[in-house]
């Protein structure tokens, strides 16, 4: 009997003492992984469902229908406060909710490293825009697909953020609204986000981190600016353009979380 | 290698309790079930039945057990987001099997088949859970004839073996225990006090499991759990009867994957506990049901509703 009581006790050592290598995060992680960013659109706290109806502070009901808008120029900053810019080619993508493939963005090539957050802009910047229609690559003509159609003339531009739908208020009754934000005349309005990493996205040769995006499509007409549709259905430039993608556009997206597998 | 010599070790104590005869006590009359550890609700029913070895006053017992826990989930991203119907059953083979004069060897066999439902339909998960070997040394004891209150102490501390299958892909949004195992060497310490007064007992257990990286880089939080149970015990002939009724409960801390604390995986939760345990002869029959009195699991993203346990022991 005290034979076993010993090959417990020998066990029970054996395994404390060789089971006890923690590995702590390798902070010299060489090589490199890729990254993904999930952009899962919301209505305010709710998850976005097309054609369902939500209730706006000023009382207007809307029921989206169609929401795409423009993540372009990623940069990633580590821990250690370098950055990575993925490189401009490859950095232009639509986000379409009725796609499902096109809200998880896989960034390749990615230095491994502990990352902390993430800059991103929304719609196309003045730069590319300034390249001319010949420095446009097939950007342009991704753009104006009937699928995406986040065009309008060459002069007026990309449309940065699409958002349509129905709104049913005061005088109308699920009347289409139509958003559509980009240039302003001469005001380029192209916005940017910084969203902080919750925890860091580990990105390694084995481990391929998803950045949880929260986007908060109410947000765009209904943040710092409100758009009121009884003012008119349509909204595709002037001020209200600008503050939307000034004030509203910029703050809709939140780093809900990470999975680092 | 540590699997095996593990498995000899299991297969030689249960050999060597079957030929045992030195300490062949009868008392599993006032046996008491518990079953408060048996999930981890945020990492522990990865242990399966990971701590039933507390049941047993001065009991040695082969026998089966079975537990249902229910629990509802949710990926609480959103703020209409569908809650999901988690079951969660163990049939548990658990023995406790008397070593030296006052020490005793706890084994804990467990087989899952667990299923919930998801956005994408039912999921199952069925197999072999982490075995736990435990030993437990009675550090003090009155003599039951000179007092009317008598005390029990017990302390004692075991492993955990990763013998139960653990998937990194479950450990996502949803629930992260839908697990077999916790994939890891696990630790435990556990102590056991019990003051009986003529009838009435109260059977008092803490114990503490200590959880390790696995191989993936995921590690279950630590669990403390405590358990308090008064028993009455009644008996003519050969026949006893203990009814139960108690409080129970459990405290995890957070997980962690690749050194990185999770949000929303720490939780604690409190149970109230009714059950009843028969005897006949060298038969006992149990069963027992804790229900939640207050709980806050991974970030309120799960709920227990209940828990359910019967077994059927034999005294060795």
């Amino acid at each position: 009997m005290k034979k076993i009581f010993l090959a417990v006790l020998a066990i029970s050592t054996i395994a404390l003492t060789s089971c006890s290598n923690d590995s702590k995060d390798d902070t010299t992680a060489t090589g490199n992984g890729s990254l993904k960013l999930e952009f899962d659109n919301v209505y305010g706290a709710a998850d976005l469902a097309l054609n369902t109806e939500y209730t706006n502070s000023n009382g207007e009901k809307v029921k989206p229908n169609n929401v795409i808008y423009i993540i372009s120029n990623v940069v990633l900053t580590k821990a250690d406060g370098s950055t990575y810019t993925v490189p401009k080619s490859s950095s232009y993508f639509f986000v379409n909710e009725t796609d499902e493939a096109s809200t998880l963005i896989t960034l390749p090539n990615i230095p491994a490293g502990d990352y902390t957050k993430v800059k991103f802009g929304i719609g196309v910047d003045q730069a590319q825009y300034d390249a001319g229609a010949d420095g446009q690559g097939d950007l342009w003509t991704t753009a104006a697909l009937p699928s995406l159609g986040m065009t309008w003339s060459w002069a007026s531009g990309y449309k940065f953020v699409k958002f349509e739908g129905t709104v049913t208020s005061t005088t109308h009754t699920d009347a289409p609204y139509k958003v559509h934000t980009g240039k302003t005349g001469s005001i380029y309005n192209y916005a940017e986000a910084t969203l902080d990493f919750p925890n860091n996205a580990l990105v390694r040769t084995n481990i391929t981190p998803q950045v949880h995006i929260m986007a908060d499509v109410k947000k765009i007409i209904d943040g710092t600016t409100v758009i009121n549709f009884e003012e008119g259905l349509d909204v595709m430039g002037g001020t209200k353009v600008q503050q939307i993608m000034a004030n509203n556009v910029p703050t809709m997206f939140e780093a809900h979380h990470v999975h680092n597998d | 290698m540590r699997k095996i010599l593990f498995f000899l070790l299991l297969s030689v104590a249960t050999q060597a309790a079957v030929k045992d005869t030195i300490a062949k006590y009868h008392f599993s009359r006032y046996a008491i079930l518990d079953d408060d550890d048996d999930c981890d609700a945020c990492g522990c029913s990865a242990s399966g039945g990971s701590m039933g070895f507390a049941s047993m006053l001065n009991t040695n017992f082969v026998g089966v057990r079975y537990l249902n826990q229910q629990y509802k989930s949710s990926d609480g991203l959103y703020s209409n987001s569908a809650w999901y119907t988690e079951n969660f059953n163990t049939l548990q083979l658990w023995a406790r099997i008397p070593v030296l004069k006052n020490i005793q060897v706890s084994v804990l066999v467990p087989y899952h088949f667990h299923s919930r439902d998801t956005k994408t339909g039912n999921q199952r998960l069925e197999g072999f859970g982490d075995v736990t070997v435990l030993a437990m040394y009675r550090v003090y004891q009155t003599h039951r004839d000179s007092t009317i209150v008598t005390h029990t102490l017990q302390l004692g501390g075991g492993i955990k073996a990763p013998t139960g299958k653990f998937n990194e892909t479950n450990s996502g949004s949803l629930n992260p225990s839908f697990q077999a195992g916790t994939g890891s060497w696990d630790y435990l310490l556990a102590s056991e006090y019990i003051l009986r007064r003529k009838q009435f007992g109260l059977n008092t257990t803490l114990n503490y499991i200590m959880k390790y990286e696995n191989e993936r880089a995921y590690r279950f939080g630590n669990q403390f759990n405590y358990a308090a149970t008064l028993f009455y015990l009644h008996e003519k002939n050969s026949f006893s009867m203990a009814p139960q009724i108690g409080l129970a409960g459990e405290v995890y801390a957070s997980n962690f994957q690749h050194g990185q604390e999770l949000v929303n995986t720490s939780g604690d939760i409190l149970f109230s506990k009714i059950g009843v345990e028969m005897g006949k002869d060298k038969w006992s029959f149990g069963v027992n049901t804790m229900l939640p009195i207050r709980q806050n699991l991974a970030g309120g993203n799960v709920q227990s509703q209940y828990r359910l346990a019967v077994n059927l022991n034999y005294s060795l």
